[in-house]
């Protein structure tokens, strides 16, 4: 897989309204961020995954009343996003949702 | 060694980059009684837009020499942000201890007022372009990332009240006691009397951390000479010294709040706490408390504690950011490493104002990069 194709079918996906990432073949670590190459062992034997969506806050601001976080999915990976929702606080709950942004944004829950 | 060094440093100056820059050359090449042929060696840095608004310069130090009528045998840059010219100091006295070159033209700054009036900063400024990207993610980022460096180390903030209890009150205490140094110092930007009350009524910018503990980026110039002499000043070197890269990105890091400055100063951890001040790297509150811990001076989660209970003045039991440091000098051009490394230079050679006595030795830590990625930690005496 090229950086190329990821970000195509990270695009799809996110069409899909549905939370891409990537898993490493050979060492099963999984990240978020586009690479071609496991940034842990090298490999270049990834595939691309889809999120149950599932999550926590691991670190969050508020900045102008919108709240900007850190995320911990539940498949182990952690990533930016915006987040919606009242009271933010570190390890409440969030689902992954899909705002005008295209992007994937967290709802407290 | 360093034979010269000099600042120029203003809120806004209404000059060019290059008058700024040659202002401090020469004030500095004067401090070591060199002339402009002197200089054999140059080292400097660029950030984007801190050069007249440019995004970037083809050949940039070559130009800078060109400019400045210099002919070095010796040109680099370092992209580390805030530490690099640490780093500069390092590299600079290696290259002159190896012999063929006396002296060496450490050179870093710009301008941040251009940059600070577009409400963007060097990490956001390819958002004023379409087509100009800073990092390989740039699209999955834009929608929230214009904010860093400061929603970044407010996430750091928040983290380290989570995982350690520090509050709020302790980072305010924090500022106001830089603020002490500063009003000592007689060479601050901002001075007057600051309450921890001040600080907690400061808006909130990016939560937890409020306007009053958050560098203000101005318009400034550092110049350091490295030379085989020191000449007038007194003969210090570095004595210890430790760099330190962690490239992950924060969300892709374990524990957001362990951070370079543990491996930069991890060789030399009892020499650290021998030292007669203390410069740390305060771009934010939250920095110096995250170098206070990561360097082994406090144990983790305890700088909230020491900050409350210990004296920070020159003549105090830990003398730290003794000039006031960035928060109240003003942050050139984004990067806080040089008012460090010249508030040292000003102790160590009995030249401050606010004085530390017997002032021998410092520890220095500056951090910088994308996040929390570069961290170069030294000790610097005779
Ligand atoms: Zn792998």
């Amino acid at each position: 897989m090229d950086l190329k194709e990821i970000y195509q079918v990270y695009k799809e996906k996110f069409n899909d309204k549905k939370l891409p990432y990537i898993e490493c073949n050979n060492c099963k670590y999984n990240f978020y961020y586009p690479r071609n190459i496991c940034p842990k062992c090298g490999s270049h034997d990834i595939k691309i995954n889809e999120s149950n969506g599932n999550g926590t806050i691991y670190s969050y601001t508020v900045m102008n009343k919108s709240i900007w976080a850190i995320v911990s999915l539940n498949e182990g990976f952690k990533m930016y996003m915006d987040i919606y929702g009242n009271n933010p606080e570190i390890n409440k709950k969030i689902k992954i949702i899909f705002k005008d942004s295209q992007l994937p944004c967290g709802e407290i829950i | 060694m360093i034979s010269g060094f000099a600042e120029s440093v203003y809120k806004k100056y209404g000059r060019s980059v290059y008058e700024l820059m040659e202002e401090s050359f020469f004030k500095a090449l004067d401090m070591a009684g060199l002339q402009r042929s002197d200089i054999q060696g140059f080292i400097t840095t660029f950030m984007p837009g801190i050069f007249d608004d440019n995004v970037y310069m083809h050949f940039f130090p070559d130009q800078v020499c060109n400019y400045l009528g210099i002919h070095p045998k010796y040109i680099d840059s370092l992209d580390y942000g805030g530490p690099s010219v640490l780093a500069a100091l390092y590299r600079a006295e290696r290259l002159i201890k190896n012999g063929g070159i006396d002296n060496i033209l450490l050179l870093f700054g710009g301008k941040g007022s251009l940059v600070r009036e577009k409400k963007v900063t060097v990490d956001s400024f390819e958002s004023l372009y379409e087509n100009v990207t800073n990092t390989p993610y740039k699209s999955l980022f834009r929608e929230y990332n214009y904010t860093n460096p400061l929603s970044d180390y407010a996430l750091a903030a928040q983290r380290h009240k989570y995982m350690y209890k520090s509050t709020d009150e302790q980072r305010a205490i924090l500022a106001v006691k830089q603020r002490k140094n500063a009003n000592a110092s007689g060479y601050s930007m901002f001075s007057g009397n600051l309450s921890a009350d001040d600080v907690l009524n400061s808006s909130v910018i990016s939560s937890p951390l409020h306007l009053l503990e958050i560098v203000y980026p101005v318009d400034g110039f550092h110049a350091f000479i490295v030379s085989k002499s020191a000449g007038k000043l007194r003969a210090l070197k570095i004595q210890n010294y430790g760099e330190a890269h962690w490239t992950d990105i924060p969300p892709e890091q374990n524990d957001i709040i362990l951070i370079s400055a543990s491996e930069s100063s991890n060789k030399f951890r009892n020499e650290i706490k021998k030292c007669d001040f203390y410069e740390l790297y305060d771009s934010f509150t939250i920095t110096v408390m995250l170098q206070l811990e990561n360097t082994g001076i406090v144990p983790k989660g305890k700088s909230g504690k020491f900050i409350e209970n210990t004296s920070m003045s020159a003549d105090g039991e830990f003398p730290l950011n003794t000039g006031g440091g960035s928060l109240n000098r003003g942050q050139p051009a984004y990067m806080s490493g040089s008012v460090l490394l010249y508030e040292s230079l000003l102790q160590l050679n009995n030249m401050a104002k606010n004085q530390v006595k017997s002032a021998n030795k410092v520890f220095i830590n500056g951090i910088g990069g994308w996040s929390r990625n570069h961290s170069v930690s030294m000790i610097i005496g005779e």
